[in-house]
């Protein structure tokens, strides 16, 4: 039985008004499992990351609803999780300080949350970084503090934004393995953009497939491969040109600038 | 791994660097002084309306070490800016804080603002001096109008610059309200803040050498020191308070913004070091 966490409704989100407006997702029916890893995948500028942010409660949609357990989401909050592609670490807070802030915003005692923090940066691997402050840390360390801050006060969702996009091939693939061991632990339900179709392969349970501008749900893909993946099995490079035939119609398309920005 | 030089070697090195900056730093005033030393001795301009460095320093001597009235000048002058830029900084910050936390404020305020900002401090003081009368208060009222301006108008322009992830990042952590911005608004716009606090405690010190020389109830302060040196057409002691003042303005700077940006926006990293 699979229970759904986050339901969009009949979603559109337009920006500006008049002729001058840009749709950027259009009648958006969708459901995310508990527990699952879902990925959004599409051309650039296909709405997948204001979808993120719809659900992040960061913007509001401007037609339909997004429910998260059952209530609509109005507003940022504690249930959610959220990683930046650009970190978005506080530079004046020390990698403690930044993984204890949700904790500590979220009512938890300072020794408690010190305590819980310290967990979550031994999990992501950053031992004896504890009391650096951001801006001497590379770039997938950085991540690294993201993702332990955004799951330290134990959100509902995990929500992550292109977050390997600045990030060299080399780090990126370690950071896919260890994300996939990172979800795998901890069981949360993950919405996760990208445009990368190797990287959806690898992490996800679900790929959804959006199309340019307007955005709308092209299709979805299922990945039911075993983990720990490798990137060179059969299945999994089946699964990628599934993916990618999906995605080609609408790269070309976006690339032709055929597709309306207007609304009919 | 590369070879860690041995230590003594190491210290020296930052010992003649320390050195050599002192020298580069001290140059061209030495340069400055040794010409215009000469000017005086070869006579080109009269040392009655231009003394020369070696007087000045003479006179700043007697001052300082001999008599010791330039501590006592220097010490009320300290006690006026304490308690004006104090009071700038404080409501600075607050009502810089209050305009940019609130939409309606800062629409209504900021015309109110700008004018204000564009009349030099030192035009307030004869109407503190109807006011507030001609003692301490007025002084201490024109440092903290001199500061406060700097202090609000860029408290304001840096909350506002603050980036809108920043706020997101903060508010999915569950950080609503007072806290936010205490813990976050205020530490994310700490590089402008600094700069507010910088212009603000240079306007603050111009203002109190102004205000002094206008009080007629006040007896000490730097630039009273100046002012009074009027009377007695000593020109040196005029000079003296001239290089007292630029100098502790420098020091200020040094001693104060200087260190604070040292252990705030450049530790976080939020400027790069200098």
């Amino acid at each position: 039985m699979t229970q759904n966490i986050i339901e969009i409704h009949g979603v559109s989100k337009q920006y500006g008004k008049g002729n001058r407006s840009v749709v950027a997702l259009k009648d958006v029916d969708l459901r995310f499992h508990r527990g699952e890893f879902a990925v959004l995948i599409g051309p650039s500028g296909c709405g997948k990351s204001t979808m993120l942010y719809l659900i992040a409660g960061f913007e509001s949609p401007t037609h339909g609803r997004i429910l998260l357990d059952g209530n609509e989401i109005r507003e940022p909050g504690p249930n959610r999780g959220f990683v930046f592609q650009d970190y978005v670490l506080f530079p004046w807070k020390t990698v403690l300080g930044n993984v204890m802030f949700g904790l500590r915003r979220t009512g938890v005692p300072h020794r408690e949350a010190k305590q819980t923090a310290l967990q979550f940066i031994e999990m992501v691997h950053l031992r004896g970084f504890e009391h650096a402050f951001p801006h001497t840390l590379s770039g997938g360390m950085k991540q690294r503090v993201g993702i332990a801050r955004a799951l330290a006060y134990d959100p509902e969702v995990l929500l992550m934004d292109e977050p390997f996009g600045a990030l060299d091939a080399q780090t990126r693939k370690l950071m896919q393995q260890e994300t996939a061991e990172i979800w795998k632990e901890t069981g949360k339900t993950v919405v996760f953009v990208t445009h990368s179709v190797i990287e959806a392969t690898y992490l996800a349970d679900r790929v959804i497939v959006m199309t340019a501008r307007p955005g709308r749900v092209k299709g979805i893909i299922d990945v039911d491969l075993p983990r720990p993946r490798q990137y060179t099995e059969d299945h999994y490079l089946h699964i990628r040109q599934d993916i990618l035939g999906l995605l080609e119609e609408e790269i070309r398309q976006s690339a032709l600038g055929t597709t309306s920005t207007l609304t009919p | 791994m590369t070879t860690t030089p041995r230590l003594p070697e190491k210290t020296e090195r930052r010992w003649l660097r320390a050195v050599a900056a002192v020298f580069w730093f001290l140059l061209p005033f030495l340069l400055v002084g040794a010409v215009w030393e000469l000017t005086i001795r070869a006579g080109w301009v009269s040392s009655a309306s231009l003394p020369a460095p070696s007087t000045i320093l003479r006179k700043a001597w007697d001052l300082s070490v001999r008599e010791g009235v330039l501590w006592e000048h220097l010490g009320r002058s300290f006690y006026r800016l304490s308690i004006g830029y104090a009071l700038a900084m404080g409501s600075g910050l607050l009502f810089g804080s209050l305009l940019a936390m609130n939409r309606a404020l800062r629409e209504m305020f900021s015309p109110i603002l700008s004018l204000l900002i564009s009349v030099p401090t030192i035009a307030w003081v004869p109407v503190f001096l109807i006011t507030m009368g001609l003692g301490d208060s007025t002084v201490i009222a024109a440092v903290f109008l001199g500061g406060f301006f700097a202090i609000t108008y860029n408290t304001i322009r840096g909350i506002e610059m603050v980036e809108p992830s920043t706020i997101r990042a903060a508010r999915t952590m569950g950080a609503r309200g007072a806290r936010l911005f205490v813990s976050v608004l205020l530490p994310a716009s700490s590089v402008s803040v600094l700069t507010g606090l910088r212009l603000g405690i240079g306007y603050s010190w111009r203002a109190l050498v102004g205000g002094e020389m206008l009080s007629a109830m006040v007896r000490w302060g730097i630039g009273k020191m100046i002012y009074q040196a009027r009377f007695w057409n000593d020109v040196v002691a005029m000079f003296v308070g001239l290089l007292v003042i630029g100098l502790t303005g420098f020091l200020l700077d040094r001693l104060l913004i200087r260190q604070l940006e040292r252990a705030t926006i450049e530790r976080w990293g939020m400027v790069s070091e200098r």
